[in-house]
C-alpha cells in the first residue's frame, strides 16, 4: 500500500517535468517549420493517402466484406504508434545521460515521456482515420462504418497498447544502456514485426500455423480488437479484451521491473 | 540532516571494452594467459559523517579525490556502491548548472524545463519568473533560443535558475565565477546569502580563502579516503602545508611510480 502511494506521490511530483519534457520534444520538433504543429495533423494524413493509393489502387488489396480503406488504416495508425514510440523510447535513456549524470530525475520519465508524446500524435491520427470512416465505403455494398456503442471501448484497446508500448520501452531502453547494439536489432525487428502483423492484409491468407502464431502477436490482439469495434460494429470476444488489459499489465510489470532492479547500474554506462 | 555512513563508490573503468565482439574474439584467443588486470577503481573509500541542520561544511582535496563524486552521491545522481546515504529534507543540488537546457529553445521556455529538472513545480516557477529574468539580466532576450547566446549569457541564466530556490540543504560545487566581473560579484553575494541564510550547505571549493569564510567544519578528501575533518582552520593549515610541502622531487617520484603501475 505504501508503495503505491510512493508511486503515485512520486507521479505528482514530476508530472510537471514530464509536461516540460513533452513541450520540449513538440517545440523542438516543429521549430522553424512553416506549418509547425499542423505537421502532427498533415503528416499522417498524406502518409495514409499515399498508403491508400499503394495498397488499394496499385496493389489491389481487399479484404472481403469490408471497407478497405478503413481496415488498412486503422491497422497502420496503430502500428505506426507502437513501432515510432517503442523506438523512441530505447533510445530516450541513453539519450539522456548528459541529464541523469548532472541531476537526480527518475530515469524512467524518459521512456514513459516519449511514449506519451507519440500517444498525443497519434490521438491526432484518429482525427484523420474518423473522417476515413465517416466519408468512405458504400452502404449498398455493405461496406460502411457506423459508429456504434461499442466505440467506448476503443479507449481501453488504446490505453492497452500504449501500456504495452510503455512496457516494452522500459524494457528496451534498460537493455540498450548495457548493449547499444540494441539499437540497430531493434530497427530490423521492428521491420519484421510490421510485417508479421495484419496490417495491410487478412490473416485469413496466412497457412494455418501461422494464424497459431499470430495470437501471440500483442499488436494482432490490439488491432484486432479494434477492428471488430471500427469495421464490424460488433463487441469485440471477451478473451480479446481480457488479452489486452492482461498483455499490458504484465509487459508494463516486466519491463518496470527489469528497469527498476538496474537502473542504478545506468550512470556506470553513459 | 545529512548522515554519510561507510560509503564506498566502485567504477567499473573496464567497461568501455567488456561487452563488444571484439573483446569476446580477444579472449577466445588468448585464453588460458588472460593477464588479470585491475580494471576497477574506488572514488571513494569508507566515508562517514554527519551535517547537523544549519552546519556550513566545506570539502577540500586535490583534483580527483572525490569531492564531485561525493556530491553527487548525495544529491542521489549516483548510489554508493556499499554504505548508506540518508537526507532529510529538500535538496538544491548546484553541482552542474543548466543540466537539461535545450539550446533550441528560448530562454523563456527554458527556465520552465530546466526549472522542472531541478524539481520545481510550474506555480512556484510562475511566481518567481521575474526575479528569475530580474537576476540574470537577460529580460531583452527572452524569446531567443539559447543556441545564440553568449556561453556567458547561458551561465547567467542558469545561475539564476538554480539559486531562485529556497532549499534546505543546498549542495554547491565552486560555480561562484560565472559570468562578467559585474555577474560574479552579483552571483558571490547570491551564494554567500544563501550559505549564510541558515541552510544547511555542503560547499566544495579549492579557495581556501572561501572555505575559512563559510565553513564551521572542513572535510579533507584524498584519493577517496576522509584525510582529516574538524576544525575549519586547522584542516585547511593542514591541507595547505601538504600541498604546497610536496616538493618538485617528490611529486616527480610519485608520477614515475603511478606511471609503473599503469
Amino acid at each position: 500500500m505504501n508503495t503505491i502511494k510512493n508511486i503515485i506521490g512520486n507521479f505528482k511530483h514530476y508530472s510537471f517535468l514530464m509536461q516540460q519534457l513533452i513541450a520540449r520534444d513538440f517545440k523542438v520538433k516543429y521549430k522553424r517549420s512553416v506549418l509547425g504543429i499542423l505537421w502532427s495533423l498533415l503528416y499522417p494524413i498524406l502518409m495514409m493517402s499515399v498508403m491508400a493509393i499503394v495498397f488499394s489502387q496499385m496493389f489491389k488489396f481487399r479484404v472481403e466484406g469490408v471497407n478497405y480503406l478503413v481496415y488498412l488504416m486503422t491497422g497502420l495508425v496503430m502500428f505506426n504508434y507502437f513501432s515510432e514510440a517503442s523506438n523512441s523510447a530505447m533510445t530516450s535513456v541513453v539519450n539522456n545521460f548528459a541529464l541523469m549524470t548532472k541531476v537526480y530525475i527518475p530515469k524512467y520519465i524518459f521512456p514513459i515521456a516519449k511514449c506519451l508524446f507519440v500517444g498525443i500524435n497519434f490521438m491526432l491520427t484518429l482525427i484523420p482515420l474518423l473522417a476515413i470512416i465517416l466519408f468512405t465505403g458504400n452502404a449498398a455494398e455493405g461496406t460502411k462504418c457506423v459508429i456504434n456503442v461499442w466505440y467506448l471501448l476503443l479507449p481501453y484497446v488504446f490505453i492497452s497498447m500504449i501500456v504495452f508500448t510503455m512496457g516494452l520501452g522500459l524494457l528496451l531502453s534498460c537493455i540498450s544502456v548495457f548493449f547499444r547494439d540494441m539499437f540497430y536489432i531493434y530497427g530490423i525487428v521492428l521491420t519484421i514485426w510490421n510485417y508479421l502483423t495484419p496490417v495491410f492484409y487478412d490473416v485469413s491468407i496466412l497457412p494455418d500455423y501461422a494464424r497459431t502464431i499470430m495470437n501471440f502477436n500483442p499488436l494482432y490482439i490490439f488491432i484486432t480488437t479494434a477492428r471488430d469495434i471500427i469495421l464490424y460494429a460488433k463487441c469485440p470476444a471477451p478473451e480479446m479484451l481480457l488479452s489486452c488489459g492482461l498483455i499490458a499489465l504484465g509487459t508494463l510489470l516486466v519491463g518496470s521491473f527489469v528497469f527498476k532492479k538496474n537502473q542504478d547500474k545506468f550512470i556506470y554506462y553513459a | 540532516m545529512i548522515d554519510i555512513k561507510n560509503v564506498a563508490m566502485k567504477f567499473d573503468l573496464g567497461i568501455e571494452k567488456n561487452f563488444s565482439f571484439k573483446q569476446l574474439f580477444i579472449n577466445i584467443l588468448s585464453f588460458g594467459v588472460k593477464k588479470k588486470k585491475k580494471s576497477y577503481f574506488w572514488a571513494l573509500e569508507d566515508i562517514t559523517f554527519h551535517v547537523n541542520r544549519g552546519e556550513v561544511i566545506g570539502l577540500i582535496g586535490s583534483n580527483g579525490a572525490g569531492k564531485s563524486t561525493l556530491l553527487k552521491v548525495v544529491s542521489g545522481v549516483m548510489k554508493p556502491t556499499k554504505g548508506k546515504v540518508q537526507v532529510n529534507g529538500t535538496i538544491a543540488p548546484m553541482i552542474e548548472l543548466g543540466a537539461g537546457f535545450d539550446s533550441e529553445l528560448t530562454a523563456r521556455e527554458n527556465i520552465y524545463l530546466n526549472g522542472a529538472v531541478l524539481g520545481y513545480q510550474k506555480d512556484f516557477l510562475d511566481r518567481k519568473f521575474d526575479e528569475i529574468v530580474e537576476f540574470s539580466e537577460l529580460r531583452d532576450f527572452l524569446d531567443v533560443p539559447v543556441k545564440n547566446f553568449s556561453s556567458g549569457m547561458v551561465a547567467k541564466l542558469a545561475f539564476s535558475i538554480a539559486t531562485v530556490v529556497d532549499p534546505e540543504i543546498l549542495i554547491v560545487d565552486e560555480i561562484l565565477s560565472v559570468g562578467d566581473i559585474k555577474f560574479q560579484e552579483k552571483s558571490r553575494n547570491k551564494m554567500m546569502e544563501m550559505i549564510k541564510g541558515g541552510t544547511t550547505v555542503l560547499y566544495v571549493s579549492h579557495s581556501l580563502e572561501s572555505i575559512e569564510e563559510l565553513c564551521n567544519r572542513v572535510v579533507w578528501l584524498d584519493h577517496g579516503h576522509i584525510k582529516m575533518q574538524g576544525d575549519t582552520k586547522e584542516v585547511c593549515e593542514a591541507y595547505y602545508l601538504e600541498q604546497m610541502g610536496e616538493t618538485m622531487e617528490e611529486s616527480n617520484r610519485r608520477r614515475k611510480k603511478e606511471k609503473k603501475e599503469k
